[in-house]
């Protein structure tokens, strides 16, 4: 070769040598930045192609009566279930689909979607799979293919239920009947239980399902998530407290195939139970009264107070409904059915009424704070007071008649004078002081705020009218525009056993250092002889010449107030029977407010008649569990009575 | 140098030839001959344990006068109680069934019992079975449970002419619904094998929360019942310890199971008189 074609050949050649330098470069810094910088990138991508997370609800907390009987917990619900992503299932899925195509062929049909036979397949599979426990169990259930779909597109990750609710028996059967490989497993998931039903069902509250929440914090975030379902709290306890009793989820992260199903298990988390909460609640006295309203199948609300804590000991409002019925969801027809009842609402907080006599309580306080009356007060009943053209009746003709026994007899004239004494001003003034013209600020959720006290003010901005006598009068017996709820009428009895004003009640025990953190009540303002005058009353009215003698329990001695209120309505007036009270008179324990509706309009409903008794369950399975504070004085006094 | 070299290939093809021929033959031939191969081992397998007790035997007889006179003294021993239990089991069934039809109860199932000697026994990480010296010629049927003095052995998971295979309790593709004593909410169990040197062991599912385990009186597992396949109340082992389980709802937990598992020489297999066989 010639010298200078030699040259020229190299110099090309370096060219050449040049550019492959060039290119290896580029080729291995793409290389370099590709497996090094972008490394960490690609291990993400990779690991969110290939890895799936499931999230497990951890279970709630259970809900304790104040001697830490369960009231809420939570019941296993088992299941027989198909895991779908199971290769035993994918393949018996892929061979029945196989077989079908190859019958189809051989039939010379033509194959009019090949989706919707794969659909069939997976049915057909799945039913065999169900025949096989039907006939373990004894049960004739069958699998819906559109719900395979569904369940195969939203959660393949989650087993699939093909028997749900299986009994201690048949979870027994499976056991031992199903081999460990066989594609149809045994799975637990939670459910709400409630031991006692219908029992404080508006104060226990019930849940509803929900998507699981998930927290920031929780490995694999940036994973694709297939979650069960949650609860949350959708009423009562369950909903005031829903943060406590949340359980903490518990989570896992699974290596998928490229059609996402699962290989192994890399990490798991345990879920946790939430905390339990320990309420005010005895379901001793619940039930007790429960059991009242069941006899009668009552309408009505009923609480009972610890005097000494401000803890409710009871709290029922009928009509009501199984809580269990609500579990693990409420179908269509039980919410239809409690719907269709008015069974939905917590009447204890929420139900707004005319407080009836109970309120004469407040028109003597008032009268005798103002100084328009003492302890010895008398005034002529004779049946009816004339108010301008308007004629006011009482329920009988007392005659002269003094404070004790104008509450014993619970005489509106004696009452009317009262108030019409007192003016509206100083009315309302003492009811508002009384809290009953705000929320208790119990902790429940829902509690209503519309209850009532008038006044000047409220008519006049309200109807543009002024306020009359008649007015007053109607006030000082409790009916009028005055509404209250059962809460308000039980923390008004235990504010006049303890001659001072409670505020906030709650549903939560407490322990011995909150109790001393609680804020001290404020004093009611009685001197001790004029508030004795007024318990004497009350005392006089669960005896056998008052009007709640259905009250009356043997060894105790029982303050309370009967009343019937009118709720005026287009056809008719619906009456309502009221008893508060407390007792012991003289060392007061508990306090109690039921109300009974009138079950037709215009039917009498006294409160001596009909909500006396429904007090009286209660107190006698509260003092029989607590015989300490039976009156010794009165036990005396029954043992020695001599027969003849 | 090729011939050769093919000439030493020539196993390696064979062995694939005979796999490729295996791979085809139908699944009826295989099952038969898999069927052949045990009833033709099981003499096999039943002489040589014929033969084991004939050792013992002689073992036996090269004992001297004084051993015999103690054994025999032991042997009267048990019998005497024996007998007593007999007794008091007896006056037991007769109150059992006094109570039931006073309380309109249904009568338990009642079972015969086959008793066979154990032929050999299998324990590996696969599986832990027993192989027994009675078959389908004596009424053993397929997944029937079998005891000894010490509570539940297994279950019958294969059953050929003579012999029979019983699925051990630590075997791991044994499961059934068991309880607590004194308690009567259903648990899952399942066989876990051995621990080194230690007794052979069980899982627990579905153990309650509110069950603890006191280290010094374990809580004892028996038999549920529920499940149709074991009679109720049969030992199982002792509960030992307890974790979290993955639903929140539960635990899950070791049950430890009876040393004498591993070195059976005779077991009873229980034979429903309902039905004739188990399921």
């Amino acid at each position: 070769m010639n010298p200078d074609n030699t040259k020229k050949y190299q110099s090309r050649l370096w060219i050449f040598y040049g550019l492959l330098i060039i290119l290896l470069s580029l080729l291995y810094s793409g290389l370099f930045y590709r497996q090094l910088i972008e490394s960490e990138s690609h291990a993400n991508r990779e690991k969110i192609q290939n890895q799936r997370r499931i999230l497990t609800p951890g279970p709630r907390g259970n809900l304790l009566d104040r001697d830490g009987r369960v009231l809420v917990s939570n019941w296993p619900k088992f299941s027989a279930v198909v895991f779908l992503s199971d290769d035993l299932v994918q393949s018996a899925f892929h061979n029945h689909y196989r077989s079908l195509v190859r019958d189809y062929r051989e039939r010379g049909e033509k194959i009019e979607s090949y989706s919707q036979l794969r659909v069939h397949s997976r049915a057909m599979v799945l039913q065999s799979y169900l025949s096989e426990v039907n006939r373990l169990i004894g049960r004739q259930e069958e699998v819906d293919a559109s719900d395979i779909s569904r369940h195969l597109y939203v959660n393949p990750l989650l087993p699939y239920p093909i028997v749900n609710n299986l009994t201690a028996s048949e979870f027994a059967v499976l056991l031992e009947s199903l081999p460990v490989e066989s594609p149809v497993q045994v799975y637990v998931s939670n459910m709400r239980h409630y031991p006692y039903e219908n029992a404080a069902a508006h104060a226990l509250g019930y849940v509803g399902q929900s998507p699981l929440e998930v927290k920031s914090d929780m490995p694999g975030n940036e994973l694709k998530t297939f979650a069960s379902k949650g609860t949350y709290g959708r009423n009562g306890i369950e909903k005031q407290f829903d943060q406590v009793l949340q359980g903490k989820t518990g989570s896992e992260i699974w290596v998928v195939d490229p059609s996402g199903y699962q290989v192994e298990p890399i990490r798991q988390t345990y879920p946790e139970k939430g905390k339990d909460i320990t309420l005010s609640i005895d379901i001793d006295l619940q039930l007790a009264g429960e059991s009242g309203y069941d006899l009668y199948k009552d309408k009505g609300a009923l609480v009972a107070i610890d005097i000494n804590s401000m803890e409710i000991l009871a709290m029922l409002s009928r009509p009501d409904y199984d809580l269990n019925a609500t579990s693990p969801f409420i179908s269509n027809i039980v919410f239809a059915d409690i719907s269709e009842r008015k069974a939905w609402e917590n009447k204890a907080i929420r139900g707004l009424y005319p407080p009836g006599s109970p309120f004469k309580l407040i028109t003597a306080i008032a009268g005798l704070k103002a100084g328009k009356i003492d302890a010895s007060t008398v005034f002529e009943c004779d049946g009816a007071h004339q108010i301008g053209g308007r004629r006011f009746p009482c329920m009988g003709r007392h005659g002269e008649i003094d404070l004790r026994t104008a509450i014993e007899k619970s005489c509106n004239e004696y009452f009317y004078r009262v108030g019409l004494a007192t003016g509206v001003d100083n009315l309302s003034q003492e009811a508002i002081y009384m809290r009953l013209n705000a929320p208790t600020q119990v902790d429940l959720p829902n509690e209503t705020r519309s209850m009532l006290t008038p006044s000047r003010d409220w008519k006049k901005s309200r109807t543009g009218e002024p306020w009359y006598p008649g007015d007053t009068a109607n006030m000082s017996i409790g009916q009028g525009a005055l509404t209250v709820t059962p809460l308000q009428m039980a923390m008004l009895a235990a504010s006049i056993a303890k001659n001072q004003v409670y505020s906030s009640p709650t549903i939560l025990k407490q322990s011995a250092t909150q109790l001393l953190r609680r804020s001290p009540p404020q004093p009611l303002g009685l001197p001790v002889d004029i508030h004795k005058a007024i318990v004497e009353g009350m005392d006089r009215v669960v005896s056998p010449t008052g009007t709640a003698r259905a009250a009356i329990i043997e060894g105790v001695s029982v303050a309370g107030k009967t009343g019937t209120a009118q709720i005026n309505k287009a056809e008719g007036n619906l009456e309502l029977a009221w008893f508060i009270g407390f007792a012991p008179v003289d060392d007061p324990q508990i306090a109690i407010a039921a109300l009974v509706e009138g079950q037709e309009l215009n039917q009498s409903f006294g409160g001596g008649t009909y909500a006396a008794p429904m007090a009286r369950y209660v107190l006698e399975a509260y003092f029989k569990k607590y015989p300490e504070y039976l009156d010794t004085a009165k036990e005396e006094a029954i043992a020695n009575v001599s027969l003849p | 140098m090729l011939k050769k070299r093919l000439f030493n290939k020539k196993p390696f093809a064979v062995l694939i030839a005979v796999a490729i021929f295996w791979i085809f033959v139908p699944f009826i031939v295989k099952s038969t001959l898999r069927s052949a191969f045990y009833e033709f081992q099981a003499p096999i397998s039943a002489s040589a344990s014929y033969v084991r007790e004939l050792q013992n035997f002689w073992a036996a007889r090269s004992k001297s006068k004084s051993e015999l006179y103690e054994a025999g003294k032991d042997l009267a021993h048990l019998n005497a109680t024996y007998e007593l239990m007999i007794l008091e089991n007896q006056a037991m069934r007769e109150e059992i069934s006094r109570l039931e039809s006073l309380l309109g109860l249904p009568s338990r199932p009642e079972y015969k019992y086959e008793i066979a000697r154990v032929v050999t026994r299998e324990f590996n990480s696969w599986w832990h079975q027993l192989e027994i010296r009675k078959g389908s010629l004596h009424g053993i049927p397929m997944g029937a449970p079998v005891v000894f003095a010490g509570g539940v052995v297994g279950r019958i998971s294969e059953v050929h002419q003579y012999t029979s295979t019983v699925e051990l309790l630590s075997n791991n593709h044994l499961r059934m619904a068991v309880i607590i004593e004194g308690d009567n909410r259903p648990m899952s169990f399942r066989g876990a094998g051995f621990r080194l040197f230690r007794s052979p062991i069980g899982i627990a599912q579905y153990v309650p929360t509110d069950i603890a385990v006191d280290s010094s009186n374990p809580p004892r597992i028996l038999t549920s019942g529920m499940g149709g396949v074991f009679p109720a109340g049969l030992h199982i082992g002792h509960l030992v310890s307890l974790k979290p389980g993955s639903s929140g709802m539960f635990q899950d937990g070791e049950i430890r199971l009876e040393p004498r598992l591993s070195n059976l020489t005779e077991v009873a297999v229980l034979i429903s008189l309902d039905e004739g066989t188990a399921q």
